[in-house]
């Protein structure tokens, strides 16, 4: 490559090793957004297509709550944590490369009201051990 | 480890993402597959294509034998032309698909699947007794790149000493392109007008003359916005156009019959050749399944394997699909019975656990007078 890519990876954000991101919405406890990292939206690359969840829907964190593809490539998406689903992001059906061009805002999937928020967090990534999960990766692609 | 063609520099120093496919490592896009697709329907792209095996078949019973080997008429073939067709096995299926040039009655070059050179070799040499032909594998001392898109004449029209215009499609001829010895032919696999160039004596370890071209050919459609194009626009420009992968719409157990390539099979040719039998019978009675080109009418994206449903019952598979950045929807194809192959005929694709409605259309699936060879607007830029 010619340049080497660089990934945002904001503060204030968990993240998981499948590659979403988890934020709490201002002001409200225990309700999140959820989304894909700006590096899964790099490795998708032409994300054509998105598939969201039903409102309402419950799901336990790691169920698939839906799919990003591109092109070549359907990737599963998968709750960070357990919750149900408040609100999907309608956009994305019209406008799916909003997850490449604004993954960590307007590129956000789904609205959670999340049931046990506090302590599943814990299990998720800080900025700093993200950012040093996705170095490894580079660093294993690039020895291959 | 896997191969590299000659202008892995290239790929490698360029390419946003490398796959390995059909043991090359080859790029899958370079800016990204919806910008390279869009650069050959609207303008020109250029794409490595030298994994492709390119095979000698030479001797004075070079033509006999090919009319053996395939379904095609061979002998009514002209000197300087290319034609597509398929190697069949004795049950008619298709081995592999392959454009083959005719440079005369004695000599011929096939142009076949990378993944299947081993396997194609293999079935040439071992129905090749009684014929007096040499078969040979030249793929590495040759480099083929392909030009493809409305513009893809005037770029290739810059560096090429040969008239393009005067050249009909399937025509091929030797040239010299950017002043390197190549053959060049009015050839391709995306539905655009365009051209493959072989570049001659050019051994792996030495790829400086491929370069060369590859390099003068991204020059000379500067002025074009011209982009070098991977493997994932390669893929869905051909889905677009309606021809076949082999490995997904093609393999061993799928006659061309049953793979609507009706048209390379000669029902005139008065010789014998492997896999008439059951040609010319399922000619005459018809498959039970055929391939048809099917547009998503509801959301989704059909992909590989995924079943073609009718009243809840599995009755068919899609053997490719993607999104068409042209159409902005899903578009497949898929294997399904006769009676459900009409134009307009409907059926469920089951995505993930959902079945979403599809209907039969007419392959390319763009509209052909906006795009491809038969384009009545000359893309201006």
């Amino acid at each position: 490559m010619t340049e080497r890519e660089e990934y945002s990876i904001p503060e204030g954000f968990y993240y998981t090793k499948d590659h979403e991101w988890v934020r709490r919405k201002t002001g409200e406890s225990d309700v999140v957004l959820v989304g894909i990292t700006d590096y899964a939206a790099k490795m998708l690359h032409d994300i054509v297509y998105v598939t969201l969840p039903q409102e309402g829907q419950i799901l336990s964190q790691k169920e698939v709550l839906g799919q990003v593809e591109s092109v070549k490539t359907v990737a599963d998406v998968y709750m960070p944590v357990s919750g149900s689903i408040l609100k999907t992001n309608q956009e994305l059906t019209l406008k799916p490369e909003l997850i490449s061009e604004s993954p960590y805002e307007s590129g956000w999937m789904v609205e959670v009201k999340a049931s046990n928020l506090d302590n599943e967090l814990k299990s998720l990534l800080s900025r700093n051990q993200y950012s040093e999960y996705v170095n490894q990766l580079k660093a294993s692609e690039e020895e291959a | 480890m896997p191969k590299k063609t000659h202008l892995y520099r290239f790929h490698k120093e360029e390419g946003g993402k490398l796959i390995e496919f059909s043991g090359f490592e080859m790029p899958l896009w370079y800016k990204g597959i919806v910008e390279e697709h869009g650069a050959v329907r609207n303008s020109v792209g250029i794409f490595d294509v030298s994994h492709m095996g390119r095979l000698l078949i030479e001797g004075r019973d070079a033509t006999k034998f090919l009319d053996f080997i395939l379904p095609t008429n061979v002998e009514k073939m002209k000197d300087s032309r290319a034609f597509y067709s398929a190697i069949c096995n004795e049950r008619g299926g298709i081995i592999d698909d392959s454009v083959t040039n005719r440079f005369s009655s004695s000599k011929y070059m096939m142009v076949v699947n990378a993944a299947n050179i081993e396997k194609d070799l293999r079935w040439l040499e071992s129905h090749a007794s009684g014929f007096e032909v040499s078969i040979s594998n030249s793929s590495e001392n040759s480099a083929l790149i392909a030009i493809q898109g409305p513009l893809a004449r005037a770029t290739l029209q810059k560096i090429c000493d040969v008239d393009l215009g005067s050249m009909k499609r399937f025509a091929f001829s030797t040239a010299k392109v950017a002043g390197v010895e190549c053959i060049v032919s009015r050839t391709g696999y995306t539905g655009e007008d365009g051209f493959e160039i072989t570049v001659l004596d050019t051994p792996l370890d030495s790829p400086a003359k491929a370069e060369r071209v590859w390099e003068s050919l991204l020059e000379a459609g500067k002025e074009y916005s011209i982009q070098p194009c991977g493997l994932g626009a390669r893929d869905l420009l051909r889905l677009e156009a309606g021809m076949c992968l082999y490995g997904q719409d093609l393999n061993d157990d799928i006659t061309p019959i049953e793979a609507s390539l009706s048209s390379i099979v000669s029902q005139e040719k008065s010789v014998e050749y492997v896999g008439r039998k059951v040609i010319d019978e399922q000619i005459r009675n018809g498959t039970s399944r055929i391939r048809v080109g099917f547009v998503m009418t509801e959301d989704g994206i059909p992909r590989h394997e995924f079943d073609v449903v009718l009243g809840g019952v599995k009755v068919g598979v899609v053997t490719s699909g993607s999104f068409s950045p042209i159409l902005k929807k899903g578009i497949g194809m898929a294997y399904v019975p006769r009676a459900l192959s009409e134009i307009g005929q409907k059926f469920m694709i089951k995505i993930r656990n959902l079945e979403r409605e599809a209907q039969v259309t007419r392959m390319p699936f763009y509209d052909t007078s906006k795009y491809g060879i038969t384009r009545k607007t000359s893309s201006s830029t």
